[in-house]
């Protein structure tokens, strides 16, 4: 179990997950056919137009799913994500090391042993002594941004300064040889190979380390470095690096990339669909088409042929806290599982082509264990009539009101038009909705907060990796509830039979049948009307006309930067 | 009307309506066509508004229920239909995602935007008339005081200021009345200093002196010889302000802060539509013709009022110059004076 440490990382991280978005590339069968005939060449420039800048663009500083889009083409990890369509880019693979890890038989030491040849962009060999040093600056305060998930696991991770305050460094990384890298586990993690795909495991040589300046100039293990970075990241230009061996995963046919951020994302969606002069080739990494944008783009046969539709492992639902009356009350709880319109919540959403209903908790795809279950079924507009029912067996014949909070912000997840829609499902359910919107900040400030968190309000969770253990453990694990800071679990869950089977499925090695157990999970917790699960969103995002080999993933949902060719 | 006699003779050129040319206003009203319009207009708006409920009824719809079948859930959510759905059913088509009818939330919204306006605009005059009298009635300090704080007043943007208050207020206080507050609070700028200076004017008028050498109090003589002569600027004023606080509502809802959901308001409904110009164009269309309408209307009405209320431009009226008689004679004699 991974303990979500008390900053404010997990919002922050899903947005970050999105925005650097790591999407796969099918390397051997890149059937992954795109608009033009013709195979993917090598040679020309790709412009990336972005909303957010690739601030921080030090491998210590990243939070990434999979090690990132814009970020993988110059970092290598341990391990990476397969890039491959679909369900087969869901898998982890290896990068710098031989395989994905071997473990100990207990999973709590993991053993990675590097590939021959490997360089850095200035011609001196890759050593496993760097991997160690970059994830121990991963350490030090300056450079924090990472994931958690390093210091939760690592024994005496918890209160390690990084290299910069103690120079011992940490002893439960140890490299036995240049080549061999042993991590020691204070627990057993069957999935740690995912973890090695985020940019912690980046090797950075001790010698060229500038501390926070590092960014500037980070030394490329990738395809490409950096030649130029503006504006922390606002603007970044990237060049091949001769000294990159090739790899099994990154195509790298552009010699060139021109990352130009800061740009609004009806302008980026409005270039990308021109397409005129070098917006042709270009794509975008972090801005989705939108509603009223996905209406436009598929009147036109020319334009819809250009849109990458993808599924990232996200669920949007209605969250529950039965610490607060009357939610304390399952029949209450299962009244409104039974009573949302999803119909109408998908609608409001973006339609069918942007959200898909959920039943459950985890996502659809077969890498986090999905396990089909509707434990209320409520159809798809509602039963009105079966939650009334409930309600006066909980005693509320007259119905009640109950407040919902739900934020501001125009990103049709948790945004006003969704909470209209629930507002009115429920009003049919003799069930009067007080709508609560807040600001972005105050929004995630109060349902994150055990002692501000509503009980009722819209919530969504995304993994940082596609599997079940990131989605139900910072959810449902009774020993990730956290009193001082960001809490996740939001139905404050603590069952004993919960913890003990979230331990026991993260000492499995074996990742199917770690799914497996997962979905079974899921369905258990989904039978307590904790939370209402209401859509899992697709991601939609246009590509300019010269863009070839098109590969999206379902771990990231969106195009893989390092598979694009613009010839 | 001894007073306004007073004033009459004194040559005052703002005073000639409220107190003794009731009629004579009227008259120059009417005689303008683009007013008429205008009032008919705005009077149909405000049928509108407080009858939202019942045309609402009778075209058998309400703003808040979600029609999910009269919109194309596959490409996006545009509604169904031709010009965004508009059908016996539905006057105005439908919102496009969620299918509620436009129609039933565009006459709520106009509930909104004329009821925040109005209240905005009632708060503004009622704070600008008080603070302007106190000032202009005041001794040295007091005006002093007032004026400086007027200052300040009228250097204060009115958009960030409420944009900053309305994000720190809970969500529990009622949303309209706080923006009316609001922008009543902050507005009052404009009239007070109008106020101040058609005091301080009149406050040298032999009728006031007579009434203060008769040993009125400051609230007697304000009461009973300067709000008289002050209507007409007075007047003139809040009837522009109107439309600018329909605006000010109606940008402060599109940018998030204003009206909440789900209570229709206009600018709130050209924010949700922003982004559908192109695949939905009835949807921004409705809200912004409408919104156009009023405040264009409205603006119209204004400068009527302050055409027929000014002597100077009344007499460029037809009734001002030759057609009537008495409009010729008043009209030259107000000319004169001024």
């Amino acid at each position: 179990m991974r303990q979500l440490s008390p900053r404010a990382a997990s919002t922050a991280a899903i947005a970050l997950v999105l925005a650097l978005g790591a999407a796969a590339c099918g390397p051997k069968d890149s059937g992954a056919a795109s608009s033009d005939g013709g195979a993917p060449q090598k040679g020309g420039t790709l412009t990336v137009l972005n909303a957010k800048a690739q601030t921080n663009f030090d491998p210590a500083r990243l939070y990434t799913s999979g090690g990132g889009n814009v970020p993988s083409l110059v970092f290598r990890t341990l391990t990476t994500r397969n890039r491959e369509d679909g369900a087969a880019g869901s898998k982890v693979v290896p990068d710098l090391a031989t395989d994905t890890g071997r473990p100990s038989k207990d999973a709590t030491v993991w053993t990675y042993t590097l590939k021959s040849g490997l360089k850095y962009e200035d011609g001196t060999a890759i050593t496993s002594a760097d991997i160690k040093y970059g994830i121990e600056r991963s350490f030090a305060s300056e450079l924090s941004g990472g994931a958690p998930y390093l210091r939760d696991w690592l024994i005496g991770a918890a209160n390690y300064q990084g290299p910069y305050k103690d120079k011992k460094g940490l002893a439960s990384i140890e490299t036995p040889d240049a080549k061999t890298i042993v991590f020691h586990l204070n627990k057993p993690e069957g999935e740690f190979p995912f973890l090695a795909t985020q940019t912690q495991t980046t090797p950075v040589p001790q010698a060229k380390d500038k501390g926070a300046k590092y960014e500037l100039h980070p030394l490329s293990s990738g395809p490409y470095k950096v030649v130029k970075n503006e504006g922390d990241g606002e603007r970044l230009t990237l060049e091949r690096n001769k000294y990159w061996s090739g790899d099994d995963e990154r195509k790298a046919y552009p010699d060139k990339i021109d990352v130009r951020s800061g740009l609004d994302s009806a302008v980026i969606n409005q270039r990308l669909s021109a397409s005129a002069g070098t917006d042709a080739a270009a794509v975008t990494t972090d801005t989705n088409l939108g509603p009223a944008e996905l209406a436009k783009v598929t009147g036109d046969k020319k334009l819809a042929a250009r849109v990458g539709t993808g599924h990232f492992g996200y669920t949007n639902y209605l969250a529950i806290n039965p610490k607060v009356k009357p939610f304390d009350n399952p029949k209450v709880r299962q009244a409104i599982s039974y009573a949302v319109d999803r119909t109408s919540v998908v609608n409001a959403a973006g339609g069918s082509s942007l959200a898909e209903a959920a039943t459950t908790v985890l996502p659809t795809q077969k890498s986090f264990g999905y396990t089909a279950y509707d434990a209320f079924p409520a159809g798809e507009s509602g039963n009105a009539a079966k939650a009334k029912e409930l309600l006066k067996e909980a005693g509320y014949p007259k119905g009640l009101t109950v407040t919902l909070t739900h934020s501001n912000d125009k990103d049709f997840a948790t945004s006003p038009e969704i909470a209209t829609s629930l507002q009115e499902a429920l009003k049919k359910a003799g069930i009067t909705v007080k709508l609560q919107g807040l600001e972005t900040n105050a929004y995630n400030d109060t349902i994150y907060n055990v002692k501000s968190e509503p009980g009722l309000f819209l919530g969504g969770w995304g993994a940082d990796w596609p599997s079940g253990g990131p989605f139900l453990a910072p959810l449902f694990d009774g020993r990730q509830i956290v009193k001082n800071g960001y809490n996740f679990n939001a139905a404050q869950l603590n069952d004993a039979s919960v913890n003990s089977e979230i331990d026991a499925i993260n000492k499995l090695t074996d990742l199917d049948a770690a799914a497996k157990r997962w979905g079974a999970l899921d369905k258990k917790i989904g039978a307590q009307a904790l939370t209402v699960p209401l859509f899992h969103p697709v991601y939609k995002r246009l590509y300019g006309s010269a863009i070839k080999n098109v590969v999206i993933s379902d771990w990231t949902g969106v195009l893989d930067i390092s598979q694009v060719a613009v010839k | 009307m001894s007073e306004a006699l007073l004033v009459q003779e004194a040559g005052a050129a703002t005073t000639a309506a409220p107190a003794s040319g009731a009629s004579p206003f009227w008259q120059r009203l009417r005689t303008q066509r683009a007013v008429l319009v205008a009032a008919v207009v705005v009077a149909l708006l405000v049928l509108i508004a407080l009858g939202a409920p019942l045309l609402a009824a009778i075209e058998g719809q309400d703003p808040t229920t979600y029609h999910p079948k009269l919109v194309d859930s596959a490409t996006g959510g545009v509604p169904l239909g031709s010009f965004g759905g508009i059908s016996a059913e539905h006057w105005l088509g439908v919102e496009p995602l969620t299918g509620r009818d436009l129609f039933a939330r565009v006459a709520y919204g106009a509930r909104v935007s004329l009821g925040v306006a109005l209240a905005a605009t009632v708060a503004q005059v009622v704070i600008g008339v008080a603070v302007g009298l106190s000032a202009g009635l005041g001794n040295r300090y007091v005006d002093q005081a007032l004026s400086r704080i007027t200052d300040v007043m009228v250097a204060l943007p009115v958009m960030v200021i409420a944009l900053g208050v309305l994000t720190v207020v809970p969500a529990s206080v009622p949303r309209p009345v706080l923006i009316a507050g609001v922008i009543g609070l902050v507005g009052w700028a404009g009239i007070s200093k109008i106020v101040r200076a058609q005091t301080l004017s009149l406050k040298s008028r032999d009728h006031v002196a007579a009434a203060r050498l008769s040993g009125w109090g400051g609230v007697q003589i304000a009461r009973r010889e300067l709000l008289p002569a002050l209507a007409a600027p007075v007047i003139t004023y809040s009837v522009l302000l109107f439309p600018a606080d329909i605006v000010v509502e109606a940008a402060l809802s599109f940018l998030g802060v204003g009206i909440k959901p789900p209570t229709p308001s206009w600018g709130q409904m050209l924010s949700d539509a922003d982004t559908w110009y192109q695949a939905a164009p009835t949807y921004l269309l409705i809200p912004a013709a409408l919104l156009f309408v009023t405040v264009f209307a409205l603006t119209v009405l204004g400068e009527g009022v302050r055409t027929a209320l000014d002597p100077r431009a009344a007499s460029r009226l037809p009734i001002g110059t030759s057609r009537k008689k008495s409009g010729k004679k008043s009209g030259k004699k107000k000319e004169a004076g001024a």
